[in-house]
């Protein structure tokens, strides 16, 4: 494993793009000292914002420290696992295909940003955006599960193509919005105009108080649907806490969003 | 002592305004300009380029692109995710750092054009109101000569003077208006066809003759009018027209009507390959070129000169400021759309299209604009164009050189594209293979002369010192993407493809005379009617950067 202790002290962003257990895998000590970083506009190696221990060669990352202002952490990683030991900046996964993160503190905006597979678990709460497609882009996330244990901001999923997207806490406005495909689930209480413009895919709202659903939306039954007792073992067996009252509890589907194609739906739970 | 000279020695020089076709030659430069070798044999240039076995031609010269104002800048602004994932230009000791995309920043457009040897760019469409802005912007586009044509097409002013049968003050009000903005010629744009379009609700004109509503004009009237007034004023370059009809199936009737609405008067036909299409309205199985009917007229009528709007395969962005056109290819490719109103002046519409070879459409497309420069008889009077960005990117243009150059290259292509292009358009009959020497005139000497640009497009004494030097290569692409050395103004400016010296270039204008006392008329409607005041609209000299006036000299 290979042990990355922060130890700067500045406000100007720092990134670290490119950083991903693959790059890092085949590199010694000596040359992963020297890796290019940005500070701001400018070039510095990594040695001068990380102390560096431990062997590269298993493809595991470990950061320790307050990285609040490291961005794209786990950027565009294949394979391998980086677990952050406290807090993560903006980006972090973005664009990954394979492998696994565990943020161990609070992450930023954009977290999995256009991911396009692997894991993503932030234990602590998460910025505005997760799993979203980046400004201008036709599609946000295409696969992979993210799971966020606290709470996250808004656009969670905004234009997301295909994967899992789980909320323990609550969530902003505009959850799932523009949704062209996939599921967002909520277990907390959420803000305003969820699944705005959606296509098709699946938005859970189980918090209590669900906010009201746009008039482009239209209830189509109670049921209990199989599909989301599996999805919710699912993720309990990937360490999300699901809580007990949903195991059982009654469904509200709705149907919309009906100034798009329409075949989307809300689910909200009734008891 | 130093003499001031430097020589570009012993290479096989293409300067077809010369008949130099090949020979070998020495050049000599001085103050920026190319002139007469030496009678004395003592003098010694301080610099000397070593050019034997190169090919040296003049500096490249794009009559139509889309590089600046607006609706360049809407489109920057609406591909972000194209940008995002684009090759990156980094900064550098003396060049600034840019994005790409199929609408590249402002310094990074002219790198890039630079490092293609091209060394003049006209943009083709600038609403006048926006032209403080494009002197800004040109300003921070390096490497290159500059000038845009001013969209006139659908002025209000324009349609009324039409309307009441005013030629005399038709043609001030065109003189006062090149001097405003600063620009070189009437651009003209679906005339009367954008004017409805923002009148009405999926609003346009089909025909020559329909009747503008509220003008009480017609498209023909508009052509006719402002090209009989840009040749009583003596402009260097003609009414630059994008016709009506743009892209429409059976549009050739059109494009060939317009052709003779010109009469004896000058004109020049933009992106002509998006106005040759035969077949029925909407109907994708008759679709098919109209070349062979089109060149026909072309080659016989030596008032009219076209560039061809080539498309290529890819991912680009649409712009102009024919509205509706952009509203309907957003609506055929389901992509995002910018429209916009540019008050008494214009529209605008953008939307990002993708050509594919497996479509019918775009196929034909791309072997329309091939027959055009294959079939046209006099290239003196074909200029290549991509229209950049929307036929595609001005980086493309090697590629085009070898579609030209190289049968067996274009044969291979043409097996790569839907197979009914075949029986459609005559590409696969057409055997002819360009020379280097009508290379260099469909680049650069051609559309110097259409521009009335005495000083580009050649390399004899007076010249600007606009060389560009090639390695030849039987891979015509390779040859042309990468040259060997790029001279401007006498200054060498790119190297192997790097840039060594990002001289800023200058503005080219035209200050045609007019009676001055139709400034009153201008500006009572001015402030009745513009959102900014009269006195605020001109944009003055000392705004620009360097520049030269082109002299009103007509043909």
């Amino acid at each position: 494993m290979l042990t990355l202790r922060y130890k700067a002290d500045t406000t100007v962003p720092v990134e670290v793009e490119g950083l991903t257990p693959s790059a890092v895998r085949g590199l010694s000590i000596a040359e992963i000292q020297r890796f290019d970083l940005f500070h701001g506009n400018r070039k510095v190696p990594l040695a001068e914002f990380f102390e560096i221990s431990g062997d590269p060669a298993d493809a595991r990352m470990e950061f320790e420290g307050d990285l609040a202002g490291v961005h794209w952490i786990g950027a565009q990683m294949s394979e391998g696992e980086i677990h952050v030991r406290g807090n993560a900046g903006r980006h972090v996964g973005s664009e990954m295909t394979g492998g696994v993160i565990h943020v161990h503190g609070n992450a930023s905006d954009w977290v999995g940003g256009e991911m396009h597979g692997g894991l993503i678990h932030v234990h602590g709460n998460a910025g505005h955006l997760v799993g979203s497609a980046y400004r201008g882009s036709a599609k946000g996330m295409t696969a992979g599960v993210i799971l966020i244990d606290g709470s996250a901001g808004n656009e969670v999923g905004l234009t997301m193509r295909r994967g899992l997207l789980a909320v323990g806490g609550e969530c902003g406005d505009f959850v799932g919005a523009n949704l062209i495909a996939g599921t967002v689930l909520v277990f907390g209480p959420c803000g305003n105009r969820p699944a705005a413009a959606m296509r098709r895919g699946t938005v859970g709202l189980f918090g209590a108080n669900p906010p009201s659903l746009l008039v482009s939306f239209r209830k189509s039954c109670v049921c209990q649907p199989t599909f989301l007792r599996l999805i919710l073992r699912h993720l309990e067996s990937l360490g999300f806490a699901v809580p007990s009252e949903c195991h059982n509890a009654n469904y509200g589907i709705y149907h919309g969003d009906h100034v798009a194609v329409g075949r989307g739906e809300i689910l909200i739970r009734e008891n | 002592m130093s003499s001031g000279y430097f020589k570009i020695a012993g290479g096989t020089v293409y300067d077809p305004i010369h008949g130099v076709d090949g020979d070998v030659r020495d050049i000599w430069i001085r103050d920026g300009q190319i002139v007469e070798t030496p009678s004395d044999f003592d003098i010694r240039p301080d610099k000397t380029l070593d050019a034997s076995g190169l090919v040296v031609m003049p500096g490249g010269v794009d009559m139509h692109c889309h590089i600046a104002g607006p609706k360049v800048n809407a489109a920057r602004k609406m591909r972000p995710e194209q940008k995002r994932k684009a090759e990156k230009v980094v900064r550098t000791s003396n060049t600034r750092s840019g994005t790409m995309g199929s609408v590249p920043s402002t310094f990074a457009t002219g790198y890039k054009y630079a490092g293609l040897g091209y060394t003049t760019a006209f943009d083709a469409a600038i609403p006048p109101l926006a032209a403080r802005h494009v002197h800004e912007e040109f300003e921070d586009t390096p490497c290159l000569d500059k000038g845009f044509f001013v969209l006139m097409g659908n002025n209000h002013f324009v349609m009324e003077s039409i309307h009441r049968k005013e030629p005399e003050k038709l043609r001030s009000f065109i003189a006062w208006l090149l001097g405003a903005a600063k620009g070189f010629t009437p651009k003209v744009v679906n005339p009367g066809g954008v004017e409805i379009w923002k009148q009405l609700p999926s609003g346009n004109v089909h025909g020559l003759d329909e009747n503008v509503a509220h003008f009480d004009v017609t498209p023909r009237q508009i052509i006719e009018q402002i090209a009989r007034a840009v040749d009583a004023l003596k402009l260097p370059h003609s009414v630059h027209l994008h016709a009506n009809n743009l892209g429409m199936p059976g549009n050739w009737i059109t494009t060939l009507e317009t052709m003779k609405t010109f009469g004896d008067s000058r004109g020049h036909l933009a992106h002509i390959q998006f106005h040759s299409y035969g077949g029925g309205e909407g109907d994708e199985n008759t679709f098919n070129s109209k070349v062979v009917e089109l060149v026909e007229y072309v080659n016989a009528h030596h008032n009219l000169t076209v560039d061809v709007g080539q498309v290529l395969f890819g991912e680009t962005t649409t712009m102009t400021a024919d509205g509706p056109l952009g509203y309907y290819l957003s609506n055929a490719f389901k992509s995002k759309w910018f429209s916009s109103d540019t008050e008494m002046e214009s529209g605008c519409g953008i939307a990002p299209i993708e050509y594919r070879n497996t479509s019918l459409v775009h196929s034909l497309q791309w072997a329309i604009g091939l027959e055009w420069y294959l079939l046209a008889k006099d290239p003196w009077r074909v200029v290549m164009s991509t229209d950049h960005p929307n036929g595609g990117s001005f980086l493309a243009y090697p590629q085009i050189i070898q579609l030209l150059m190289d049968r067996t290259y274009r044969q291979d292509m043409l097996k790569q594209v839907h197979p009914a292009v075949l029986e459609r358009s005559t590409l696969a009959d057409l055997t002819r293979e360009y020379s280097l020497n009508e290379i260099c005139i469909i680049t650069r000497s051609g559309p110097a002369k259409i521009l009335g640009l005495t000083r580009k497009g050649h390399l004899g004494p007076g010249a600007d010192a606009d060389i560009t030097i090639y390695t030849p290569n039987d891979d015509k692409t390779k040859m042309f993407e990468l040259p060997r050395a790029v001279i401007k103004s006498g200054v060498v400016i790119v190297e192997h493809g790097e840039v060594r010296e990002p001289l800023t270039g200058k503005l080219l204008y035209v200050a045609p005379e007019y009676d001055t006392s139709i400034e009153s008329d201008i500006a009572e409607w001015f402030e009745k009617y513009y959102s900014i005041r009269f006195r605020n609209y001109p944009v003055p000299l000392d705004y620009l950067h360097d520049r030269e006036e082109v002299a009103c000299a007509g043909l």
